[in-house]
């Protein structure tokens, strides 16, 4: 460090720039090597590993119900929906299926936990183009649910809620209640975000025909989620493989065709109004019954012993979520593998952000929607 | 499946300035702000921190020990009399790794462990390990 | 009968000479006490206005309503250490924050700021061209942006420069010739049409009604100038970490800062003085700087609000704005100035 280090020299007058890992629009510890072409990008290639805890090989060394805590810290702001994740290729492995009333639960407390989720990044989004104040109005309305998740399983954001074979505490009547008045009241709050960011000449200008995804690249590279559904997919694990009650309630898959950054902002949006939907739906039809299977009852968590290997996926607010687990009969799986959108999500940005200008590379990877606990886990 | 639409498009400036007077308007409103120390909001009935030990309930089988994910939790002896107790061994919790999974509450079999709603634990100095009998203490007992 | 004549009786005991120095000395720290004391109350607004449009309260705990919040900020950056980046180039990267805040200091200077009780008039600096010497301190401002950016040898600090100079270039030649359009108005009335004070007293219905178009161009020159959202592409935050004041830190940045927060405070003003009647009103005789200042604020909070609720333009699109829209409307205001002046002699 005695030195200093003179740039290399790129030849054809382009400069090489390190963005990140400690960077406002990063969102958390991502760093893109970029080489500039005066204020034109012309190549990034990001670099990740800087959050690697190993969370994988941890859930190898524990009991199976231990690993949850560790999938909480995945995507952390949309931990339900991680643990719902897990628990269908545990649930799977270890023969334990949740009793009909904690399936709906895991519906509900998903969805609050996928409207959380793109909130935080609906409000990241506008901080990155330069936007202050909707981050609030959003992160508020975040709050009401991390609300209702405190008051069913006492903890805000990492929840721990789920068990393997069903959920640790039961609904009652007050959380019913709080959720119900949540969905009241939500749908209202969303439009006011919404139209913040969309009747803003500025907004549409910086995100119209911005950052185009192709199909064709999208599946090639393993692109799921919200980005795939916005460049005129219809795929959506919730539909095409339900699982949980996802085939018991009526709701739709938003899609558009315009495959830039001003159609997954769309999707993203429209989602949130289709998971409200789905909430209102469950919080009706959700039956009596008990909130756990006997099989894997207290005491009994530390003993559950698998054999074989199971795949499940479910729709996390950032694409297809995939946990592989193996046993080998003992009581700790012998292999744990996650699929995280993210991080295929992520691939695909050396390829929308070329040849744009900086201010539409922060654009573009605040479309992506990166979290970072779940790309390098 | 439904296509989204984009939104209809305005007169140039005029969504722009929808957008400012909207956002103007919030002024009006009150803060959410809650200030912490001097206010305090109603805590929710399930919400969960500390955790507290009943010495006299718990039988030293040593679940929690082993379903901590975190190892926060390890066994000490503590000469007392306690007759469901024989090898006299309690759990000590290390607050500073703990994640509050309430993995051994669920798990006691006797509910000698289990946690409550006190949340000021903030420690200055010194370990963040409570002993046995520091955890079956109220946290206002507790010298650090 | 101006502040400086008024502080040169109460010295006239000193003799001719002396008495004015030493009422150049106290107007002139009378001046920057006011500057300063602005900068802390604008600073202080911005930070109480956005929290509570984002509905939150904002800095309350040092002091009555967090009034000594900003002492205790720039005490603060006065304490820490000042850090020099090692490949700086050493005396441009010492002198940007000093002009930057020097021009500030100097446009204070020259603005008219009408009269207040006994006091008598504020103005300090009456030239006939005072409209020439305003807009050449203005100028200074971005020559230590650039400087800064450049001689901090930071990447990030050279593109906020860059995006800087590229952001000034494009909005002055509309702004000039919007300032030109209210000389040219002036003239009929007045002999010295580039003295503020006059280019104010034949303000008998405010400029900004006969050329709306020149006001809001001017407005948004003023905005960009300052560089405020949406026009901070020179120091965004989500792309460019500072912009040009990446490198700096303690006063030195502190500096950077109150350049930007002053810079929002002087445009408001000087729209008020050429556009809005500046402090002309109902008994503007005794109350004219308060009017002043209560035009400039309704401006300031504008200018928040805006930055609060708009994203960050794109530097192209921002340079397109300049020549493609703001240009040709600046020269349409100064047509219809023209045929206002020549053919209604208004």
């Amino acid at each position: 460090m005695t030195e200093i280090t003179k740039s290399k020299d790129l030849g054809n007058g382009w400069v090489e720039l390190n963005i990140g890992p400690q960077h406002p629009s990063t969102h958390g510890v991502l760093r893109l090597k970029v080489k500039l072409d005066g204020e034109i990008i012309r190549e990034v290639e990001p670099v990740i590993g800087y959050l690697h805890r190993n969370a994988e090989k941890i859930c190898e060394l524990d009991y199976y119900c231990d690993s949850l805590i560790y999938f909480d810290r995945m995507d952390y702001v949309g931990a339900m929906n991680m643990e719902v994740g897990y628990l269908e290729a545990a649930e799977k492995l270890l023969g334990i299926p949740p009793p009909e009333r904690v399936k709906w639960i895991r519906v509900i407390m998903a969805e609050l936990s996928r409207i959380a989720a793109h909130l935080v990044w609906a409000g990241a989004f506008g901080l990155d183009l330069g936007m202050l104040t909707p981050f609030f109005y959003c992160f508020i309305e975040r709050e009401k649910i991390l609300r209702v998740f405190t008051e069913t399983c006492g903890s805000r954001q990492e929840t721990n809620y789920m068990s393997i074979g069903g959920v640790y505490q039961d609904f009652n009547d007050k959380i019913v209640y709080d959720i119900e008045e949540f969905i009241e009241q939500f749908p209202a709050k969303l439009e006011v975000i919404f139209n913040a960011y969309v009747k803003n000449d500025i907004f549409i200008s910086r995100n119209k025909g911005i950052g185009i995804l192709e199909p064709e690249v999208a599946i090639s590279y393993g692109v799921t989620g919200p980005m795939l559904r916005a460049s005129g997919i219809d795929y959506d694990v919730r539909k095409a493989e339900p699982y949980l009650v996802y085939d018991k309630v009526n709701f739709d898959i938003p899609v558009s065709y315009k495959k830039d950054n001003l159609a997954r902002f769309l999707v993203r949006f429209e989602e949130m109004r289709q998971s409200i939907k789905i909430i209102g739906q469950a919080i009706k039809k959700i039956p009596d019954g008990p909130y756990f299977n006997p099989k894997a009852k207290k005491s009994l968590m530390i003993r559950l012993r698998g054999e074989g290997e199971t795949y499940a996926r479910t729709e996390s607010p950032k694409g297809e979520f995939g946990v592989y687990l193996v046993g080998d009969g003992g009581v700790k799986p012998y292999r744990v593998r996650v699929r995280s959108p993210s991080f295929k999500n992520l691939s695909v940005l050396p390829v929308l952000a070329k040849d744009v200008m900086i201010a539409d590379m922060v654009a573009i990877s605040g479309t992506i929607d990166l979290v970072f606990g779940e790309v390098d886990r | 499946m439904i296509e989204v639409k984009e939104p209809k498009k305005e007169i140039p400036l005029i969504g722009t300035i929808k957008v400012i007077f909207s956002i103007g308007k919030h002024i009006f409103q009150k803060p959410v702000t809650v200030q912490y120390p001097e206010e305090r909001p109603a805590l929710p009935d399930r919400f969960r921190f500390r955790i507290f030990l009943s010495l006299d309930d718990c039988v030293g089988c040593t679940l929690c020990e082993q379903v901590c994910p975190n190892k926060s939790i390890a066994m000490q002896k503590v000469e007392r009399e306690n007759p469901r107790n024989k090898r006299k061994i309690y759990p000590d919790v290390n607050f500073g790794t703990c994640t509050v999974c309430r993995n051994c509450e669920e798990i006691c079999p006797t509910d000698a462990i289990y946690l409550t709603n006190v949340f000021e634990t903030s420690r200055t100095r010194n370990s963040f390990t409570y002993s046995p009998e520091e955890l079956s203490m109220p946290e206002e007992e507790v010298v650090k | 009968m101006s502040i400086l004549l008024r502080l040169q009786s109460l010295f006239s005991i000193f003799g001719h000479y002396l008495s004015f120095i030493l009422a150049y000395l106290l107007e002139t720290v009378f001046m920057i006490v006011f500057v300063m004391v602005s900068l802390v109350a604008v600073i202080y607004l911005f930070r109480k206005y956005m929290a509570r449009v984002q509905l939150r309260i904002g800095p309350n705990r040092v002091g009555k309503f967090g009034l000594l919040q900003l002492i205790a900020d720039s005490l603060k950056l006065v304490g820490k250490e000042s850090v020099l980046p090692r490949g700086r180039d050493d005396m441009p990267f010492r002198m940007a924050p000093v002009i930057i805040f020097l021009g500030l200091i100097m446009s204070f200077a020259i603005i008219p700021y009408g009269s207040l009780y006994w006091v008598g008039s504020l103005t300090i600096t009456d030239s006939d061209v005072s409209v020439l010497l305003l807009f050449a301190a203005l100028a200074i401002m971005p020559i230590g942006e650039l400087l800064a950016g450049i001689s901090s040898r930071n990447k990030y600090a050279v593109v906020g420069a860059l995006r800087g100079v590229a952001k000034d270039i494009s909005f002055e030649i509309p702004m000039m010739i919007s300032v030109l359009a209210l000389v040219m108005m002036a003239s009929a009335r007045t002999s010295t049409p580039l003295n503020l004070t006059s280019l104010v007293s034949v303000q008998f219905i405010p400029y900004g009604i006969p050329q709306i178009i020149g006001l809001g161009v001017f407005f948004i020159a003023m905005v960009a100038r300052a560089s405020y959202s949406p026009f901070d592409m020179g120091e965004s935050d989500s792309e460019l970490v500072a912009g040009h004041s990446t490198e700096y830190s303690g006063m030195r940045f502190g500096m950077f800062y109150m350049g930007m927060f002053g810079s929002i405070f002087l445009g408001s003003m000087i729209v008020s003085i050429l556009y809005l009647g500046a402090y002309n009103g109902p008994f503007s005789g005794d109350l004219g700087f308060i009017y002043l200042l209560i035009k400039s604020l309704i401006l300031v909070i504008l200018a928040f609000t805006i930055w609060l609720s708009v994203p960050r333009i794109r530097i192209d699109k921002f340079v397109n704005l300049g020549w493609k829209y703001l240009l040709p409307a600046s020269v349409i205001n100064l047509v219809i100035a023209g045929i206002l002046t020549l053919g209604l002699g208004l």
